[in-house]
C-alpha cells in the first residue's frame, strides 16, 4: 500500500454538547474516489468542515501529505491544495466565469494591472482540462446551477488543488448534468487528483467511488472497497434497515376530481400546463432542474401570478390569486428550499407549527396558548419530532425534523390538496421513511398529494402517476406500472414529440 | 482512562462556552445595566437621589417611547430614519393647531398622529411596493417632511403651544407622565408582540419574508402597518417632548432618532429583523439615558457622552456577532 495523501486519526468534535464526531478515522489515497456517505447529521460535513480549516477538532491528528497538520487557516489550507466545494456555491454572480475563477489571484502584468489576456487563457486552458465549453466571459448570473459547479471546479485546479472535496454536488443537478460531472471526475481522477465525494445518492456513490466510508452519528461505520459492497448492504449501514422497506405500498381507490389546472402559465418559465389530481392519489412531477417543476407548484399555490389559464378545486368553487386564498381553499405548498422558503429558522417550532392557523387558534386577535401547545403537543407525537422543547429554535433541529415541522405546520391546515416540492431533500433515510408513511396516511385520509421530486427512484416509488415536464410544458404523462426511469428521462431530456419519434 | 477524563473536561469546557454564549445573546443587555448601575453606585452615587432618577426617568421615557415603534420595524428587518422629522412635524403641528388654545390640544394631536400616520403609510409604501431600502425611503421622507414642515412655516413658526400640554410635567414622586405612558405602552406592546397574532406575524414577516408569504401572511400589509405604528410612537414621543419645553423648537428631539436605533439595538433586537424584543429595548433606553446622566454628573464634556455612547453601541453589536456566529 502506497502512502496516504490524507489520513485523518482520531478526529472528534462536538458541538453545544452534541458530539458530532467520535474519534473518526479516515484515509485517502492519491488519484482515487472516495464516497462519503450517511444520513443528515451524520457528520459528513462536520468532518469535511474540519479538513478545511472551517472548524477546529476538539481532537485527533491531520496528516496531509506526510506531514502533521498543525492549526492553519482556510486560506494556508487551500495553498496546501485542498479544495472543498460547497453545496451552497460562492461565486460572485455579477462577475464574469474567468474573474470567479481568479477571484483575489488575478494574473497581474509587470506593471501590476490586471493581465485580461492572461485570466482568460489561462481559464480557458482549466475548463478545457475538465472538457468543458464554457465561455470564460459570460457572467455567472447567466450560468445554469450545473455550469456554476463547473466554474468552482475550475476554480479549484487553479488553486492546484490535489484533493478536492464535493459536498453532495448532486443534490442541485440532474440527467445529463450528472453525467457530466462524472466524466469530469473521473477526468481529474486520471489527472491524479483525490476525490472526496459526499452524497445521499447511493447510485452515484457505486459509479464513481473506488472506496466508500460510512459514517453514522457522528462514528464510522464501516471503510469498504466499492467492490466489496452492494446496495443492500449499504443502505444497511447506513440506516440498519433494508432498501424494501423504503416506499410502503397500501392499495387504495383513486377517488374523485380534486384539482383541476387549465393550460396555466406564468410570467416564469411554465408555459401551458394542464393537469387533473384526484383525491387520495400521488401525482409525481418529474424533470430536470429548470424544467419548471418548481414554477408550476408555485403557479398551483397563487405564489407566482398566472399569465392564462385557471387553477380549481373540483366542484366549481372559486379561483385562488395568492397563497392566502389558496390556503384557505384547500391547499397547501411544501415549498422546495427549506431554509429560505419553509421555515422560521430563528423562530421557535411552536411559532412555527401554528402560523398558518393563527386565525383558527385566537380569538379578538389573541392566541389561546393552552390550545396552541395542544396542537404542538399533538403534531410532535404525529410526527414523532425529535425536539428538546416547543420553545426550540427550529435553526437547531437536524434536516429531517426541521422538515417534519414544516409538514405539521401545513397539516394543521386541514388541506384537500398538498403540494411537496422534494419533499426528502437534505433529509436523512429514517426521515425519508417516516415522510414517505405520512404520505401514505394522507392519501387513505383522501387527501389529494402532488409530489415534485428529482429522485426518481422516489417519484417511481411513490406516484401513482407521473407527470414529466420539460422546459415549461408537461412532457408526457406515464402510469406508475409502465415508468422506469430510462422513459422518464428521456421524456425529460427529450421533450414529448421528439420521445415519440425517437 | 485519565485521557478520557480529559477529553470529557474538555467537552464540558465548550459546552459551557456555547451555553455563556447563549446567554450574553440573550440576557447579556440586562446584565450591561445591572453592572453600570453598579459602576454608577460608586462613581456617581448622586445619580440614585430622588431627583436625579425622576430626570433620568422622564427622559428615557421620551426615548423610550419612540423607540418601541423602532424596535417593531426593527423586527420586521426594517429601519426608520424619519422619526426625527416627525418630532419637528409634531411640535410645529401642536403648535398652529393649538395655538394656545387649550381646547384645541385633542384636535392637534389628532392631526399630528394623522399627519405622522401618512408619513408611516409613506414609508410602508416606498419599502414595501416600490421595493426601496428602507435606509433609503426613510431618510428620504426624512429630509421630505423637514423640508416641508420648513416650507410651511417659512422657518418662524407661529402659534403657541397650550399651556395645559404642560400636563406632561406632572408627576407623582418618579412618575411622571411620560414615564407612565411609556410604560403603559410598553406593557401593551409586549402582549401585542407575544400574545396575539399580529405580534407572530411581525415576528415571522422579519424571520423569513418569503417563507411567511407563502404561510399566507399578508406581509406587506403587516410591513405597512409596523412603519404606521413606528411613526405614531414617534408622534406620541414629540407631543411628550413639545409640552416639555413648551415651545416650538426646530431642534427637537435631534439625537432620539438614531438614539432610538441604538436603544433597540443595545437591547438585542438584530437589524436582520426576527429577533429580540421590547424588554430588551427598554434596558437599551436606560442604559444609554444613564450613561448621559453619568457624563454630566461627573463633569465631562457633552462629546465624551458621545463616545460613550458610540463605543457601548459597538460593543453591543461585537458582542451579540459574536454569540450569533457560534450559536
Amino acid at each position: 500500500m502506497s502512502k496516504p495523501i490524507l489520513e485523518m486519526r482520531g478526529i472528534s468534535k462536538s458541538f453545544a454538547g452534541v458530539q458530532a464526531l467520535k474519534n473518526v478515522s479516515f484515509r485517502c489515497q492519491a488519484g482515487l474516489v472516495y464516497g462519503l456517505v450517511g444520513e443528515n447529521g451524520a457528520g459528513k460535513s462536520t468532518l469535511m468542515k474540519i479538513l478545511a480549516g472551517v472548524y477546529k477538532a476538539d481532537a485527533g491528528d491531520i496528516i496531509y501529505k506526510g506531514m502533521p497538520r498543525l492549526s492553519a487557516s482556510t486560506g494556508e489550507i487551500i495553498a496546501s491544495g485542498i479544495s472543498i466545494i460547497y453545496q451552497e456555491l460562492a461565486l460572485v454572480p455579477q462577475m464574469s466565469v474567468a474573474e470567479n475563477i481568479f477571484l483575489g489571484r488575478e494574473p497581474r502584468t509587470s506593471m501590476g494591472l490586471l493581465d485580461l489576456g492572461r485570466l482568460y487563457a489561462r481559464s480557458d486552458e482549466l475548463l478545457s482540462r475538465l472538457g468543458v465549453a464554457l465561455d470564460t466571459r459570460s457572467l455567472v448570473s447567466q450560468l445554469t446551477i450545473a455550469q456554476q459547479q463547473l466554474v468552482e471546479i475550475a476554480k479549484a485546479l487553479s488553486q492546484d488543488a490535489d484533493l478536492i472535496v464535493m459536498d453532495e454536488p448532486s443534490a442541485i443537478l440532474a440527467g445529463s448534468e450528472l453525467d457530466q460531472l462524472f466524466d469530469i471526475i473521473a477526468a481529474l481522477k486520471a489527472q491524479g487528483v483525490t476525490i472526496i465525494y459526499i452524497s445521499h445518492r447511493l447510485e452515484e456513490v457505486f459509479r464513481i467511488a473506488d472506496e466508500v466510508t460510512v459514517l453514522k452519528d457522528g462514528e464510522v461505520v464501516d471503510s469498504r472497497p466499492i467492490g466489496q459492497l452492494n446496495r443492500h448492504t449499504l443502505v444497511r449501514l447506513m440506516v440498519g434497515r433494508s432498501l424494501d422497506e423504503i416506499f410502503p405500498q397500501t392499495d387504495h381507490e383513486q377517488g374523485d376530481l380534486a384539482l383541476i389546472a387549465d393550460d396555466i402559465a406564468t410570467d416564469t418559465i411554465l408555459d401551458g400546463v394542464s393537469l387533473r389530481l384526484h383525491a387520495g392519489e400521488i401525482l409525481g412531477i418529474a424533470g430536470m432542474v429548470g424544467s419548471g417543476r418548481t414554477e408550476l407548484a408555485r403557479a398551483l399555490f397563487g405564489a407566482d401570478p398566472l399569465t392564462r389559464g385557471e387553477v380549481r378545486l373540483a366542484g366549481a368553487t372559486p379561483q385562488w390569486k395568492t397563497p392566502s386564498q389558496a390556503i384557505r381553499a384547500g391547499v397547501a405548498l411544501v415549498p422546495e428550499d427549506r431554509k429560505s422558503q419553509g421555515l422560521f429558522t430563528a423562530l421557535s417550532v411552536r411559532i412555527n407549527v401554528t402560523i398558518p392557523i393563527l386565525s383558527r387558534l385566537s380569538r379578538l386577535g389573541i392566541v389561546r396558548r393552552q390550545t396552541e401547545e395542544q396542537v404542538v403537543e399533538d403534531a410532535r407525537q404525529r410526527l414523532s419530532i425529535v425536539m428538546t422543547s416547543p420553545e426550540q429554535e427550529t435553526q437547531y433541529l437536524s434536516g429531517g425534523n426541521q422538515q417534519k415541522v414544516v409538514l405539521a405546520k401545513w397539516l394543521e391546515t386541514a388541506p384537500a390538496v398538498i403540494i411537496l416540492d422534494e419533499p426528502t431533500r437534505g433529509v436523512d433515510v429514517g426521515a425519508k421513511f417516516e415522510i414517505y408513511k405520512l404520505m401514505r396516511q394522507l392519501n387513505d385520509r383522501g387527501i389529494a398529494i402532488i409530489m415534485i421530486s428529482s429522485e426518481l427512484p422516489e417519484v417511481i416509488g411513490m406516484s401513482d402517476r407521473i407527470l414529466v415536464m420539460n422546459d415549461g410544458r408537461v412532457a408526457g404523462e406515464l402510469l406508475r406500472e409502465n415508468a422506469d426511469e430510462e422513459r422518464i428521462i428521456e421524456l425529460a431530456t427529450l421533450g414529448g414529440a421528439e420521445a415519440q419519434s425517437a | 482512562m485519565a485521557l478520557a477524563k480529559r477529553k470529557s473536561g474538555l467537552a464540558l469546557s465548550r459546552d459551557n462556552r456555547w451555553r455563556l454564549r447563549k446567554f450574553v445573546a440573550d440576557y447579556g443587555v440586562y446584565i450591561a445595566l445591572a453592572i453600570l448601575l453598579l459602576v454608577a453606585a460608586v462613581l456617581t452615587p448622586k445619580l440614585f437621589a430622588v431627583d436625579t432618577i425622576a430626570v433620568v426617568m422622564r427622559q428615557a421615557a421620551q426615548l423610550g417611547i419612540v423607540a418601541i415603534g423602532q424596535t417593531l420595524v426593527l423586527l420586521v428587518a426594517g429601519l426608520d430614519l424619519s422619526v426625527g422629522g416627525i418630532f419637528i412635524m409634531t411640535s410645529v403641528v401642536v403648535a398652529e393647531v393649538g395655538n394656545g388654545r387649550n381646547e384645541m390640544i385633542a384636535p392637534a394631536i389628532l392631526t399630528a398622529l394623522a399627519l405622522g400616520a401618512l408619513v408611516g403609510l409613506g414609508n410602508g409604501l416606498l419599502v414595501t411596493k416600490r421595493r426601496v431600502p428602507p435606509f433609503v425611503a426613510t431618510l428620504g421622507m426624512l429630509v421630505l417632511v423637514k423640508g416641508a414642515t420648513q416650507a410651511y412655516t417659512r422657518g418662524v413658526p407661529g402659534g403657541f403651544v397650550p399651556e395645559a400640554l404642560g400636563i406632561v410635567n406632572q408627576s407623582w414622586f418618579v412618575l411622571s407622565v411620560p414615564l407612565a405612558l411609556w410604560l403603559g405602552l410598553n406593557a401593551i406592546f409586549i402582549f401585542v408582540l407575544r400574545g396575539t397574532s399580529y405580534g407572530r406575524r411581525v415576528y415571522a414577516v422579519g424571520s423569513n419574508i418569503e417563507a411567511a408569504r407563502l404561510s399566507g401572511i399578508p406581509v406587506d400589509a403587516i410591513r405597512i402597518s409596523v412603519y404606521v405604528l413606528g411613526s405614531l410612537f414617534a408622534v406620541v414621543s414629540g407631543v411628550v417632548l413639545t409640552g416639555y419645553v413648551l415651545y416650538v423648537d426646530r431642534f427637537i428631539g435631534s439625537g432620539l432618532d438614531l438614539d432610538s436605533i441604538a436603544a433597540a439595538v443595545v437591547g438585542g433586537t438584530a437589524f436582520i429583523g426576527g429577533r429580540g424584543g421590547l424588554l430588551g429595548t427598554i434596558a437599551g433606553v436606560l442604559i444609554i439615558q444613564i450613561l448621559s446622566t453619568m457624563v454630566v454628573l461627573l463633569g465631562l464634556d457633552v462629546e465624551v457622552q458621545f463616545i460613550i455612547k458610540g463605543l457601548v453601541i459597538l460593543g453591543a453589536v461585537t458582542l451579540y456577532s459574536v454569540a450569533a456566529t457560534e450559536a
